[in-house]
């Protein structure tokens, strides 16, 4: 019973991390139809972001999560402007800007790669390594802060989207693309901004991951899996999907960790992709076909 | 001239593809409902995308009480009174109904006056106060209707235009929509519409206009367009084909 | 109107079949004068001759570049069945790959049967799997396809990790053949370049056979093609098993070639871009692009690798180029080159 309380509590602590590297990802392909394959490459960008402010100055990580969030936020803007504001008209929109994520995403590992080497980091705050232990069960101290900020982020993101005006106009773009645009909003500037807010979100999730997780310039292809098969269980561009989807699926994967031994754990969101895929064969992301 | 809206020689088409309007003129006159007809393809509603900025103009010119309105964003556009509500009701549904009201004057300034202008609106379609926190996705489709149509007020617009209103709907709710659309007229809004039922249409506008290959064929009052013999035969299937 | 007589008509309609009969005469002429059947043949023969060049001194560094190209060129013309024909980009070749090079190789390794022979068995397992694998992930197209093939390298990494009778992560290590240095890669040599021939030649049958005109269909619009009455999943699920044989094939030879298998040869991401790369760059849907992409990439990756020696950058400068390729040449080299009527004759493979 102990053993069970405890892995759901570790499975709950990583679901809180995982949804906030997984919502930005669900905002931009919900407003732009780009699946983002780069965002888990920009995650690591953040981390390590929060890592040589932590290294270099002392900064506590999650002071320097603004930080991450803004920095990311600027390249995330400069991406949108040089690779995809040009392919917006074009017929195979969605394949070719896989592709374009894809690549992106390898310019981001091999840059990260060139600059700071292949080495394994991870910033260490006190609470890093902290844990509070009620009876038997612990509870590590730095994914429960993580999860907390992280779920904080999320709701003030969901507020943003649902109370202000802006937020509005993201989410009627996101639902009725040129009916937002004959309603009078700007739809080029929504892109932008829900590019920049989507890459900031990866910051800010970076600036998490660089105390819970240890990270290099390639560990980014683990995660793009894992990341698309919560975004995907969760409904593309549903942020609210995508966090349910990240508790449901990280408790599931702290038990097959704990049952079959971690080397399984991953391979539990794989498999859900790859279920999902064999429930939803109209495709992952509601495609319709395309005419001419 | 009086002419509220003139379009004159007008050709556009989609993305590089041909044009699908092949010079077509009009001229709209303030306070009246227009119904165009046409068989498919005639390039009914590319005409209203065109004229709303959805469309480049490739040649011609679209004037709004004198000014063109060519190369301008459908957001300035929108600013200038022109409203359209094309054929798939352009709704946020998974949006409630007052937040698709409030995302009607998006392009509004003052902001305190919209949520008083939603106030109104509620006011004289009921059934949008009753379901105003329900998503519009879950909406019959004549209360959607309804909703895209009331949605046009806020902005207390100078022109709207109409595609295809009856699309989908049964016969007794379309007459509720055409009834919504003459309250509008009422109130000193001109209407253009785009009806595939063309008899329907006609019998509750002001003007007849028939389009066909693109161009602009015939225009005059729509009782004479009703009765003329030769639409009867093209458009209103009035005599059955040999 | 006028009212044709019945002479009238059926000359007329004479001369219209006479005017059609001529310009179908001058079409055919105009195709047979755009492509070149010898260079490609010239090629090979040159390529074949090429190992004399080790009577004369050592250029086993030619010979490796040859064949490394070849290596590509055959899993390029592979994937080009699926991504470039039919429409369907994967990004999860390199699982094939995988399973060729570990199928062969521990026959290899167990019983001493050369890899070269085991190819063609390793190719039909590759099919099979291909099948298997691509009646799955072919439900979905699009995006959700690219993001399954992902998914599948991910997997196949995971599982291949950590299968204790393969090696695990270490792999196995097979033994050198036992030829003088100067003669050794004469065998990889010649599979790998008659297998890069032979699936050009593939190519070039499957793209010019009905089924190959189905799959063109399908990567046009596949719904029509579909009312068009082509059986879109059998042909699609097909594309994909052809092109996993070519790239199971090329793998079975290349653990051989290298004296090891292991995961991190085969199931790195860079393999499938590169092959990705190689079509987009080359032109996809073309039957010289991917050889052409498979030599520019192969000469890029060494120019990289052998002067600057950091992998990093080869990531990245990797990416780069995938980035400009695909915003200012989506059509390849081939494919820009015959758009604008500039494709010399040579390069005109189809």
């Amino acid at each position: 019973m102990e053993q069970i309380i405890q892995t759901l509590i570790l499975g709950i602590a990583l679901g809180g991390v995982f949804a906030l590297m997984g919502s930005g990802l669900s905002l931009v392909f919900g407003v732009m139809r780009i699946v983002n394959l780069a965002h888990p490459s920009l995650i690591i960008a953040g981390a390590y972001v929060t890592y040589w402010g932590f290294r270099l100055w002392g900064i506590d990580p999650l002071v320097m999560l603004p930080v991450a969030a803004v920095v990311l936020a600027g390249i995330g803007v400069l991406l949108y402007k040089l690779v995809f504001e040009r392919e917006a008209r074009s017929a195979k929109y969605s394949e070719m800007t896989v592709l374009l994520t894809f690549a992106t995403a390898m310019i981001v590992e091999g840059a990260l790669g060139f600059m700071f080497t292949n080495t394994q980091r991870v910033t260490s705050p006190g609470y890093a390594t902290d844990a509070i232990f009620i009876g038997n069960v612990f509870i590590p101290m730095g994914q429960l802060y993580a999860g907390i900020v992280s779920l904080v982020i999320i709701g003030a993101l969901a507020a943003f989207l649902k109370y202000s005006r802006f937020g509005n106009a993201i989410r009627a773009t996101t639902q009725n693309r040129d009916a937002a645009e004959l309603l009078g909003v700007n739809v080029n500037l929504v892109g932008i901004m829900s590019f920049a807010i989507g890459i900031g979100l990866a910051g800010a999730a970076g600036a998490l991951v660089s105390f819970v997780f240890s990270f290099f310039p390639a560990k980014h292809w683990e995660w793009v899996a894992v990341l698309m098969s919560l975004v995907v269980l969760g409904g593309m561009g549903s942020i609210l999907g995508t966090v349910l989807a990240s508790f449901l699926l990280s408790i599931i994967a702290a038990f097959v960790g704990v049952w079959f031994g971690s080397t399984w754990s991953t391979m539990t969101f794989f498999l859900a992709l790859f279920l999902i895929l064999l429930v939803r064969p109209q495709g992952l992301f509601g495609e319709k076909p395309e005419l001419a | 001239m009086g002419e509220l809206l003139e379009v004159t020689n007008l050709t556009a088409g989609y993305g590089d593809g041909p044009s699908i309007l092949d010079g077509a003129h009009l001229s709209v006159e303030p306070g009246k409902v227009h119904c165009i007809i046409g068989p498919n393809g005639a390039g009914k509603s590319t005409l209203l995308k065109a004229i709303c900025g959805m469309l480049k103009i490739r040649q011609g010119d679209v004037k709004f009480n004198g000014q063109s309105l060519k190369g301008l964003r459908p957001d300035q556009i929108l600013r200038k009174g022109i409203c359209f509500v094309p054929q798939e009701r352009a709704l946020f549904p998974k949006m409630t109904v007052r937040e698709n009201l409030r995302m009607g004057g998006y392009s509004l300034d003052d902001r305190s006056g919209l949520e008083r202008s939603i106030d109104e609106i509620e006011e004289r379609f009921p059934i949008l106060k009753e379901r105003r926190d329900q998503h519009a996705g879950t909406m019959s489709g004549g209360q959607q209707q309804t909703l895209s149509m009331a949605r046009t007020l806020i902005i207390k617009p100078a022109i709207v235009m109409l595609d295809e209103p009856s699309l989908g709907l049964a016969p007794k709710i379309v007459q509720e929509m055409f009834d919504i659309m003459k309250m509008m007229a009422s109130e000193g809004i001109t209407i253009l519409l785009v009806e595939q039922n063309a008899l329907m249409g006609l019998k509750n506008s002001d003007w007849g206009v028939v389009l066909d290959l693109g161009r602009t064929l015939f225009k005059g009052p729509a009782p004479e367009v009703l009765a003329d013999p030769r639409i009867q035969e093209l458009y209103l299937g009035g005599k059955k084909a040999a | 109107m006028t009212v044709a007589t019945k002479s009238d008509a059926s000359e007329g309609v004479s001369a219209v079949l006479e005017a059609r009969k001529a310009y179908n005469i001058k079409l055919a002429a105009s195709a047979d004068k755009a492509r070149s059947i010898w260079f490609p043949l010239v090629l090979m023969a040159v390529l074949l001759a090429l190992p004399a060049l080790q009577f004369v001194g050592n250029y086993n560094y030619v010979l490796h570049l040859v064949l490394f190209t070849a290596c590509y060129a055959a899993m390029a013309s592979g994937w080009n069945i699926l991504g470039g024909f039919t429409g369907y980009i994967s990004l999860g070749h390199n699982v094939f790959f995988a399973i060729g090079g570990y199928f062969a190789g521990m026959i290899f390794a167990r019983y001493g049967v050369s890899t070269i022979l085991m190819a063609p068995m390793a190719g039909i397992l590759c099919a099979a799997v291909g099948y298997l694998i691509g009646s799955i992930t072919l439900k979905t197209r699009g995006p959700s396809f690219i993001i399954s093939s992902l998914a599948l390298v991910m997997i196949a990494r995971i599982l291949f990790d950590h299968w204790t009778f393969v090696g695990g992560a270490n792999g196995v290590a097979l033994k050198a053949n036992d030829l003088p240095v100067l003669w050794s890669k004469l065998p990889y040599y010649y599979a790998f370049v008659i297998l890069a021939a032979f699936s050009v030649w593939a190519s070039y049958r499957i793209k010019h056979s009905k089924f190959g005109l189905g799959l063109r269909a399908i990567s046009k619009d596949e719904i029509k093609a579909e009312s068009a009455g082509i059986d879109t999943r059998t042909y699609k699920v097909l594309a994909f098993a052809i092109s996993a044989a070519f790239v199971g094939m090329a793998g079975a030879v290349w653990g051989e070639y290298l004296t090891y298998i292991r995961p991190n040869i085969f199931l790195v991401i860079l393999v499938s871009v590169n092959l990705v790369l190689m079509c987009i760059l080359g032109g996809k849907g073309t039957i010289a692009g991917p050889v052409i992409g498979a030599i520019l990439i192969t000469a890029f990756n060494e120019v990289f690798v052998a002067t600057l020696g950091a992998s990093e950058l080869n990531i990245l400068a990797t990416g780069v180029l995938m980035v400009v390729v695909l915003l200012f040449f989506p059509l390849g080299i081939v494919g820009t080159l015959a758009r604008n009527h500039r494709l010399p004759r040579i390069l005109n493979w189809d």
